[in-house]
Parts: structure tokens; sequence; C-alpha cells
């Protein structure tokens, strides 16, 4: 699983550093850590936090501040919810996406991006879980 | 997972993300900064260029030919009229206007992030161009000889580019036909306007607007008489203390692949 997140991480830095303000890297990082709820995406939200500040001319560490705290309180939102849903990814994305586009200095139809970035957080969210499934039942 | 557990990594990496802030503000991480660049490079201009083949397959190209027909009678209409100008001059002082060939670098945009790519306009250019190329902030880029934008971010080996449709964009400009004096502003999303001209200046539409120029002393800055775009509406209340006109760029500013920066204006 690690080797699929760190290709979709990648796709996601590509696909946000060359064509796109939609947040990618995010929606992908929230995913997983919603699914997987593991201490190595810390280390993946620092890592391409940082890449992302490199590659797009934005201040170094700003990122990996942002992702790694949003990260913190999604996981520390498990104790109380069930976050492992679609209703919890789709608020938590819609959130998080508009706080990411405000911090990056975006300025244009935030609101929709937001909106959008929560249903794509959505689908891959049910991708990345069905995707999860076997491997869960394998390591079983 | 225990709580515990996640937030001792959450501390460590986060307090590392503080670090980096402090860091990067000093410039020691920058041969790293040009390393993975240099790396990042090839893939984003790939990527860039391989959406905007897919965005682009379609259209027609009779219409791509005649916009770029019109483009090019554009650009003879300002040189044109300054030729005329540069012959009065000339007349009337018995002067020759010194020849101002600007120095330009050409660039690959090799990234131009929006909301939806190749429909949304982007809110920057990134540039396969940097310091080590002779960039510098403050710099105009352009693509025949209409202006795209300014440089406004530069490593070593990339640059970072304002659009004049981004909402920061903020210069002097004036009319091609009217010689009406005015400031362009970015709009965001595309759009630019023409504000700040007083109601006795004259605004017609399909005038070009063009820089006044604002070359400053590190010769960085917009040369005169770059495109801006043309008028497409004039808004003019008698009530108001200026008027104001949108204007539309003659260049797509969502599908440029390669432009030039003006480095050393003469």
């Amino acid at each position: 699983m690690k080797f699929l997140a760190i290709i979709l991480l990648l796709l996601a830095l590509v696909l946000e550093i060359s064509i796109t303000t939609i947040p990618f890297v995010f929606l992908v990082l929230l995913c997983l850590t919603v699914v997987l709820r593991e201490n190595w995406l810390f280390l993946l939200a620092f890592i391409f936090g940082l890449l992302f500040d490199l590659l797009s001319f934005k201040t170094l560490g700003v990122s990996g501040v942002f992702l790694t705290a949003f990260m913190f309180l999604v996981l520390l939102y498990q104790s109380k919810f069930e976050i492992t849903t679609g209703y919890f990814v789709l608020i938590a994305s819609f959130v998080g996406s508009l706080l990411f586009l405000l911090l990056q200095g975006y300025t244009q139809v935030i609101l929709i991006q937001a909106l959008v970035s929560s249903i794509i957080a959505l689908l891959l969210f049910k991708s990345i879980q069905k995707f999860n499934k076997p491997l869960e039942d394998i390591s079983r | 997972m225990r709580k515990s557990n996640f937030t001792s990594y959450f501390l460590v990496f986060f307090i590392l993300s503080l670090l980096f802030v402090g860091i990067s503000k000093t410039g020691f991480l920058n041969p790293l900064d040009a390393l993975l660049k240099d790396i990042f490079s090839p893939v984003q201009t790939l990527t860039y260029g391989a959406f905007n083949r897919i965005t682009g397959f379609g259209q027609n190209s009779e219409i791509q030919l005649l916009k770029n027909q019109n483009l090019s009678l554009a650009q003879k209409l300002v040189d044109q009229s300054k030729l005329i100008g540069d012959n009065k001059a000339l007349r009337d002082q018995f002067q020759t206007a010194s020849p101002k060939s600007p120095g330009l670098i050409p660039a690959d945009v090799v990234g131009a992030p929006g909301f939806i790519p190749g429909l949304s306009f982007p809110e920057f250019l990134i540039l396969n161009r940097g310091a080590d190329d002779g960039v510098k902030t403050g710099d105009a880029v352009v693509y025949r000889n209409n202006l795209v934008g300014e440089v406004t971010q530069v490593s070593a080996n990339l640059s970072g580019v304002t659009l004049l449709t981004n909402s920061s964009s903020l210069f002097t400009a004036k009319t091609l036909d009217t010689q009406a004096q005015g400031v362009v502003k970015g709009q965001g999303g595309g759009g630019v306007i023409l504000d700040n001209v007083v109601l006795s200046e004259s605004l017609k539409k399909d005038d070009l607007v063009l820089t006044n120029g604002n070359i400053n002393a590190q010769n960085s800055g917009f040369p005169p008489d770059l495109t801006v775009g043309k008028i497409i509406s004039v808004s003019k209340n008698p009530s108001d203390l200026f008027q104001k006109a949108d204007i539309q760029p003659l260049i797509d500013l969502k599908s440029l692949e390669k432009v030039f920066v003006v480095v050393n204006y003469r």
C-alpha cells in the first residue's frame, strides 16, 4: 500500500504543479489517512508538502504545516466519530480544500473548486477503500 | 491507532515543517531547490504539453490561422502607428529615435495551474528559465509583442509569471488611437479592465491598449508599446470621476507553450 500511496501522491503532485489548482496532494493524503490511519503518512505529508512548495514557488514548509496539522485533526476525530464514511470525507475535503486554496493565495471560484475537490475526494476514497480491502484480507 | 502514537509523529513532522519555513528564508536550501526543479521540470513540461494537445484537439485550424493573422495585423498596426510618430518627430525636430531592441530569452511554459485544465484561466505561469539564464523579478513576459505578464518569482532554473489577467496585476497603459491614459487592472478569471481614465479622454471600442512602459534603473519592468489587448466595451457614466473599459487580450493565455522574457531592454 505504501508503494501505491507514493505513486498516487507523485501523480497528484505533477497534476497540481502543471495544470490545475485543485489540491490533489491534499485530497490523496486525506483519503489515505481516513482509510489507512498509518503514522508513515505524516512523513509523506511532510515530503510531498515540501516538494509542492518547491515546485510552485511557495514558502518551503507551509504546505507541510497545513497537511500534517489537518491529518492530525482528522485522526483526532476518529475517537469521537466514525471517520471512514463518505460524509466525513466530503465535509473534511471541502473544508480542507477551501483552507488550502486560501493558503495558496488563490481567489478564483474557490467555493466551486472546493466542491469539485470534495467530489473527487469521495471517488478517491471509495477507490482506495475498495483497493485496500483485498489487501487487508490477504494480510489476515 | 492510539492517540499518543500519532501525536508524536505529528509533532515531529509539524516542527520539521516549521523549521523549513524558517530555513527557506535564509537561502540555505537553494541548491536542493535547483536540483529538484531540474528533476521535475521535464515532467511538468510533458504534462502541460500533453494537456494542451488534448484540450486543443478538435480546434478548427482555420480559426487558429485567422487568430494568428489577426495578431500579425494588430502588430503591424502598432508598428505603423509608431513609425508615423517617429517620422513626425524626425520631420519636426530632425532627430532620430534610438532603435529599441529588447533582449529576449525564449522560455517554455512548464506549468499553468488553473481550476479546469485548458478551460479555466491559469493564475500564473511557470517558465523553464530562471536566475541562471538572467531572468529577474519584474521582467516583462511577452508573446509576439503582446504582454503576457510579469516575472514575480525567480529560482535558479524556473520562474513564476503573474499573468496580466491576475487580480494582483496593475500597470499604466494608453490606447493606440485616442492616446487615453489609464490603469490596467487584472480581474482574475481572464478579465482585464482599463480603469481610471478621465472622462474628458475618449475611449472607443476595438481600440488597442498598449503599455506605457515602466522600465526601472535595474532594467526590469514593462517596455513601452506592448499590446495588452483590445477594448471590447466602454462604461462611461457622467456622474463618475473616471470611465473604464473591458479589454480582451489578443492572445490565448490558456494555451501558451512558448513565451519570451524581456531581460535587457535598451
